[in-house]
């Protein structure tokens, strides 16, 4: 993988990180001038009003877009260097990613949804199945493995989602408002099994406009017009 | 791979508009298989038709090829040593084609042909022998199934008499035996065909020492183009053609046919590009928020592009599959009402089924298939993943 190694004790580094893009004419500028360090083990909510650039801070930190402005490093790694190919894999290698919409593919079951990245990574078959059936026991979907996406509710589909962003044994989970189509309870055990995989050692960065799911991070982050607010 | 195997389930997830593209696709493959089959069907048949007897050149009165019973090619006799007297010619058939009238309610009209019974190259026996080899003080008469169909039968006499048209021939007619029943190798559907020896249909049509047609056959290893030319040198009166140039000639003649499958053939392939294009871009449409997080995950776009040309070489596939059987099921109707087109020898087939054809109707359909898929899959992969992600889906 291309870049240059900087800081070995920070999971992440972001430095004066800018994104602007231009919407019908006008230029929007989502992260401004951004700097956070993110430290393994950690667990961070991002936080802020709508639009304040929560998710696009999130995307930028997990190489799924490219800062207009700034550096990433990710486990040592400048991602804002690479090309889309060279991103790509990286994100397969070392960033899990949840969406509020969950993303499953709806003719794949369970297992096999958690099996795709391991599958894009050249895993083995047998080896693939194995970890998919024990992520998905991880995150208490043990009898709905054979279930397709359709088959579940909503927050078995965000664990399913889950078991997924950490097939590859990413360095980062990351996820952008995982509670945003859930119901409350669900809300509350999705929370939970965020803090349990933390225990464990994952370290996570969620946007988030749940304050419950905020306030049960061990750090916050708030963002006011892509700034980030002391 | 898994990502396949999703989108080779995808395609049942909306069976609905699979099963409607496939079919729409299949009539399109129907329609660019009938038209490769038409295309070529016509030559190769009629260059077949030409060649199975074995004789690969054809003499005839000037410009009356390639067959006319109204000229004559006079003085047969002479004609036919001097061209056997060439090496490089095997054997010479002479043909003598006359209508004649059977003496029968209603005097239906058989085509005679007067031929030379050890060397011709007009029909292939079915049953019994030819027309030399009637009982002592008989003529034989070999007739065709047409005739046989009129309830005559080898042992039976017939009689035939040539019509008013024929000034010198008026009241002359022939009593013959029916020695054989045979496969006509030119005659078109319908037409009751008989031939005798062709001594005897000139003593009937006053048109002795003459024949409508000559059938050459060269020695094996013979230069054909260099016979073509002696002949024409030898006997400038007469039009000599190899079985190619016939071929060549009624390959411009049938033209129009070559163009029209052309034609259609081109929009079906077209067609084919659309519908598959429409329904791929339609789907990859639906699922953009999952494409983009599929690519965020870090699903590369060579996968996803893999995964989208397979869905479309699935239902290329399936398309084909029924497109050719519904493109013979109708060649084979079209060739039905087809072969009743009069004056075309019945052997002659519109419709001519080739493996290459068909494996070129299913090679078009499928690669216009897939790449049809590009298009849409191409611009899914180039959509900024950020942004993508929010996107509705049904």
């Amino acid at each position: 993988m291309t870049g240059t190694a900087r800081r070995e004790d920070a999971l992440v580094e972001a430095r004066e990180v800018t994104r602007e893009y231009r919407l019908k004419g006008d230029l929007i500028q989502a992260v401004r001038g951004i700097s956070l360090e993110i430290q393994a083990g950690d667990f961070l909510a991002i936080v802020g009003p709508s639009g304040s650039g929560k998710s696009t801070l999130l995307h930028l930190l997990g190489a799924v877009d490219t800062p207009t402005d700034g550096t990433i490093y990710l486990d040592g790694t400048d991602v804002t260097s690479m090309s889309d190919p060279q991103r790509a894999r990286f994100r397969l290698e070392h960033v899990g990613l949840v969406f509020q919409r969950f993303h499953l593919l709806p003719m794949l079951t369970a297992t096999e949804n958690v099996e795709l990245p391991m599958a894009e990574a050249g895993v083995s078959r047998r080896d693939r199945r194995n970890r998919a059936v024990e992520l998905l026991e991880r995150v208490g979907l043990a009898n709905r493995m054979r279930h397709r996406p359709g088959e579940i509710s909503g927050g078995q589909r965000q664990r399913v989602a889950v078991a997924r962003a950490l097939a590859n044994r990413p360095s980062l989970l990351l996820a952008d408002e995982p509670t945003g189509e859930l119901d409350q309870a669900t809300s509350g055990e999705m929370l939970e099994l965020f803090q349990s995989l933390n225990e464990d050692g994952t370290s996570i960065a969620v946007a988030t406009h749940d304050l419950t799911l905020a306030a049960g991070a061990r750090k916050r982050l708030t963002l006011v017009d892509g700034r980030i607010r002391e | 791979m898994l990502i396949l195997r999703y989108s080779a389930r995808e395609l049942l997830r909306h069976p609905i508009r699979s099963g409607l593209a496939i079919l729409g696709v299949a009539v399109a493959c129907a329609m660019l298989l009938d038209m490769l089959m038409l295309g070529g069907g016509l030559n190769s048949s009629f260059e077949s038709l030409l060649t199975t007897a074995g004789y690969e050149l054809r003499v005839a009165p000037a410009g009356t090829l390639p067959f006319d019973t109204g000229a004559t090619i006079s003085g047969l006799q002479d004609v036919r040593d001097g061209m056997q007297s060439l090496e490089e010619i095997d054997g010479v058939a002479p043909v003598l084609g006359a209508n004649l009238l059977l003496e029968a309610a209603g005097s239906p009209r058989v085509f005679v042909l007067g031929v030379d019974p050890a060397d011709q190259g007009i029909y292939r026996l079915e049953l019994g022998g030819e027309p030399g080899s009637a009982a002592p003080g008989e003529t034989g008469i070999v007739i065709d199934r047409e005739l046989a169909g009129l309830g005559l039968a080898i042992g039976d006499t017939m009689t035939l008499r040539a019509p008013g048209s024929f000034a010198d021939a008026r009241s002359r007619s022939g009593r013959f035996m029916v020695v054989g029943v045979a496969d006509f190798l030119y005659s078109s559907v319908g037409e009751r065909s008989a031939a005798v020896s062709i001594g005897t249909l000139a003593a009937i049509t006053g048109q002795a020492d003459q024949a409508s047609l000559m059938m050459v056959r060269l020695t094996r290893g013979a230069n054909q183009e260099y016979v073509v030319g002696r002949l024409r040198t030898d006997f400038p009166g007469l039009e000599i053609a190899s079985v190619g140039q016939l071929v060549e000639r009624a390959a411009q003649r049938l033209s129009y046919f070559r163009q029209l499958a052309v034609i259609l053939g081109t929009v079906s392939l077209i067609v084919t590009t659309l519908l598959i294009g429409t329904i791929m871009a339609i789907s990859i449409n639906d699922r953009y928020g999952t494409i983009a997080a599929l690519r965020a995950i870090g699903i590369s776009r060579r996968s996803l592009v893999a995964a989208f040309a397979l869905e479309s070489l699935l239902l290329s596939l399936a398309a084909a599959a029924i497109g050719l059987a519904l493109g013979l099921l109708v060649a084979g109707r079209l060739e039905s009402i087809l072969s009743d087109f009069p004056g075309l020898p019945a052997a002659i087939r519109f419709f001519v089924l080739e493996p290459t054809r068909v494996a070129l109707a299913a090679t078009g359909v499928i690669t216009a298939g897939v790449l049809a898929a590009l298009v849409p899959a191409t611009r899914a992969m180039n959509a900024p993943i950020a942004t993508t992600l929010h996107r509705e889906e049904p």
